[in-house]
């Protein structure tokens, strides 16, 4: 028996090319930062005011938040900058984090009313990919899978997410906070979209790939602003992927939800590696 | 083991005695808190089934004397259904694993090759892992059924409470679920925050606070969209937060009068009606020697369990509600057949008028005057009058006790049988 280890398997072309794919050259790149990248937040709304004195006090100019509260109503009501809840405005302020230029529409499905329907989740996810153009969209809005056993009312909102998908758009979904014990909507559709569990990572810009009960990803499970920001929780994690997205998107817009698929894992996979 | 609940029984059945002791040996010095019984044979095995819960049975295939393990795991499983067992065969190939499985056998040690303490060791930790959080599952489940029937029997007497002269039967209920948060997170106080919100309402937002006892707290509230109670409605799940003070200084929230200063909390939202939020604070943990500390995972799960039944509760509450609302519609809709009733009630330069007698009848001035107002009034009252006279029984519920309440009865009592001799419905009253 020798105790020389074996030597390396040579490297084929996959794997050279793929080396190429490193946080350093993708995520810390000086143009990664979210310009051009339109980004929803699908949520409970966006106190525009807090976010642009914090950035301002840090000297980063932000793209002025538009956005629109979703009712039972048709149409939408107008955003008059204000939140609904702090949740939504944790989540943008992540995103802003780690991609401060994107332009950033809040999609307000909770309203004054304080809560919100499948069925008004589903018209934000439409309005923000054929109106605002969206290229990214984030939910860290779940329904367990207990309440949605109507099979129409999920296949409504799996429709939904596969039409964002058929037009490029990239869906971030947080999983349930308990998964895999409870499995939340839309998160379990992974296919077209992003599943992001949460992990703590030293580095909010970490992530990985780890598929465990049809959720795909990791993302660092804190946020920085708002109450329970500190507390793991998915509603943190799905917008730092989010945000990790949209720095690589602003080096290449077009980019379809497999690709960044791929490149996320294997941008992952050479990182760990 | 987890601090304060019933450490596991590992029961061990082997015909060899030498083997017996050396699986009591391993399992006793590996520190796995479990508490161990064995057993030679079926026929022991299952006395001491008889007396005892088993939560993990390592069972010998072959028993001697013509039994097999698999037969005392069928015979067990009568006793305690949740049972798990590790099978110790000599010809795991002769095994029937489907039946096994079916049968609870979770792994399979084989004597002749793998068998060894660390094999047995891990085999058994990782069924006590899998076990415990089914039996903390199992005890919480009891302990919910517990709490719904002491619930289920305090309902019944909230019902009956005259709705007119306990305007807010809401205590019992909060008390209820607060005693059982508390006690079982160990929290050491609590709030329920409850947030209605109707557009054509002015204001559209109502927001209510109310202590463990369920006493209305009188403070004034921060707006719901800034508040932990919002966020933990985004959130759609019980949170925890530590620090509260610390955690507002960062923006986008504002802390009620009562979250101030508070080291832990957790928050559940509770689902009650559409337009209607309900959150469940408690505050600052304790540990089991009083020590603080954040609130666990198993607390939030605990919450969650707490919030089904919360919810319940308040929708019932709500119910109760409405049934009073309608109750004073129809006792406002009566009186408001004539606004002079109630100047005849009160004159003008004496103190509120209350009968000495709820069994009195009305005076034959206040009749007389009813029977004019009748003849002249709209039979619809408009909704908002309606609610007014409603909130003058409501306060003179609160104001004057139950014997005036008894006398406004009584007047309406009066007013129908008016109405029925008026329109020649004269039905005898009940």
């Amino acid at each position: 028996v020798s105790d020389t280890p074996p030597a390396p398997a040579p490297r084929d072309v996959f794997d050279e090319l793929l080396a190429l794919l490193t946080p350093e050259r993708l995520l810390r790149d000086p143009r990664a930062t979210g310009e051009g990248v339109t980004v929803c937040v699908l949520d409970s709304g966006v106190e525009r005011a807090l976010l642009e004195e914090k950035y301002r006090r840090q000297g980063v100019a932000l793209h002025s938040i538009e956005g629109a509260i979703f009712t039972d109503a048709p149409e939408p009501l107008p955003y008059a900058g204000r939140q609904s809840t702090p949740h939504g405005t944790t989540v943008a302020d992540i995103i802003l984090t780690l991609a401060p230029r994107v332009r950033l529409f809040s999609a307000d499905v909770f309203g004054p009313r304080g809560s919100c329907e499948v069925e008004v989740v589903v018209r934000a996810l439409r309005w923000a990919v054929d109106v605002w153009k969206c290229k990214v969209v984030n939910l860290s809005l779940g329904v367990p899978e207990q309440r949605l056993q109507q099979v129409q009312r999920r296949l409504a909102l799996q429709r939904a997410v596969e039409d964002a998908y058929y037009k490029d758009v990239l869906v971030f979904a947080a999983a349930h906070n308990e998964h895999p014990l409870t499995r939340s909507y839309p998160a379990a559709f992974a296919p077209p979209l992003l599943s992001v569990d949460k992990h703590l990572f030293a580095d909010p810009l970490q992530f990985a790939y780890r598929l465990r009960d049809q959720v795909e990803f990791q993302a660092h499970g804190r946020g920085y602003l708002g109450p329970f920001a500190q507390e793991p929780a998915t509603s943190w994690a799905a917008p730092h992927l989010a945000g990790i997205a949209a720095r690589i998107l602003s080096l290449r817009p077009e980019l379809k939800p497999f690709e960044m698929k791929t490149i996320l894992y294997w941008m992952y996979r050479e990182a760990v590696h | 083991m987890t601090p304060g609940s019933d450490p596991e029984t590992v029961l061990v059945v082997d015909d060899e005695e030498p083997v017996r002791k050396t699986f009591r040996e391993w399992l006793e010095g590996a520190g796995l808190g479990c508490r161990v019984v064995t057993a030679a044979d079926a026929e022991a095995a299952l006395v001491i089934a008889n007396r005892q819960p088993i939560d993990l049975a390592i069972l010998d295939w072959n028993l001697g004397a013509g039994s097999d393990g698999l037969q005392l795991l069928e015979d067990l499983t009568v006793f305690h259904p949740d049972v798990v067992a590790i099978m110790i065969t000599g010809f795991a190939d002769q095994a029937t694993p489907l039946k096994a499985m079916r049968m609870g056998i979770r792994d399979y040690l084989d004597k002749n090759q793998d068998l060894d303490r660390t094999t047995f060791l891990h085999a058994v930790r990782r069924q006590l892992e899998k076990i415990r959080p089914a039996r903390r599952e199992r005890r919480l489940h009891r302990e919910l059924l517990a709490f719904r029937e002491a619930v289920e029997k305090v309902l019944p007497l909230v019902q009956a409470a005259a709705a007119l002269s306990d305007p807010v039967p809401l205590p019992a209920a909060v008390r209820s679920l607060f005693r059982f948060v508390l006690r079982t997170t160990g929290a050491r106080d609590g709030v329920l925050l409850a947030r209605s919100y109707d557009a054509e309402r002015e204001p559209a937002e109502v927001c209510r606070a109310w202590d463990t006892e369920g006493r209305r707290l009188d403070v004034a509230l921060v707006p719901f969209a800034r508040s932990v109670a919002g966020s933990v409605i985004g959130m759609q799940e019980p949170s925890t937060m530590e620090h509260l003070d610390r955690a507002a200084a960062a923006g986008a929230m504002d802390l009620q009068p009562f979250e101030r200063g508070r080291r832990s909390l957790l928050a559940v939202p509770l689902s009650v009606a559409p337009g209607v939020q309900a959150v469940l604070e408690v505050f600052d943990k304790q540990g089991p020697g009083g020590e603080p500390g954040p609130f666990t995972e198993a607390d939030r799960r605990l919450g969650a369990a707490a919030a089904d039944i919360g919810t319940e509760l308040l929708r019932h509450e709500l119910a109760e509600r409405q049934t009073q609302r309608v109750l004073f519609d129809a006792v406002g809709a009566a009186l408001g057949a004539s606004e002079a009733v109630a100047a005849s009630i009160q004159p003008a330069d004496s103190r509120p008028w209350v009968p000495a007698n709820p069994e009195d009848p009305p005076p034959a001035a206040v009749m007389d005057r009813l029977r004019q107002g009748l003849a002249a009034a709209d039979a619809a009252t408009d909704a908002g009058e309606s609610l007014r006279l409603a909130e003058a029984v409501r306060v003179l519920a609160l104001r004057h006790g139950s014997r005036a309440v008894a006398h406004c009865t009584r007047l309406v009592e009066e007013v129908r049988r008016l109405l029925d001799d008026t329109a020649g419905t004269g039905e005898a009253p009940p």
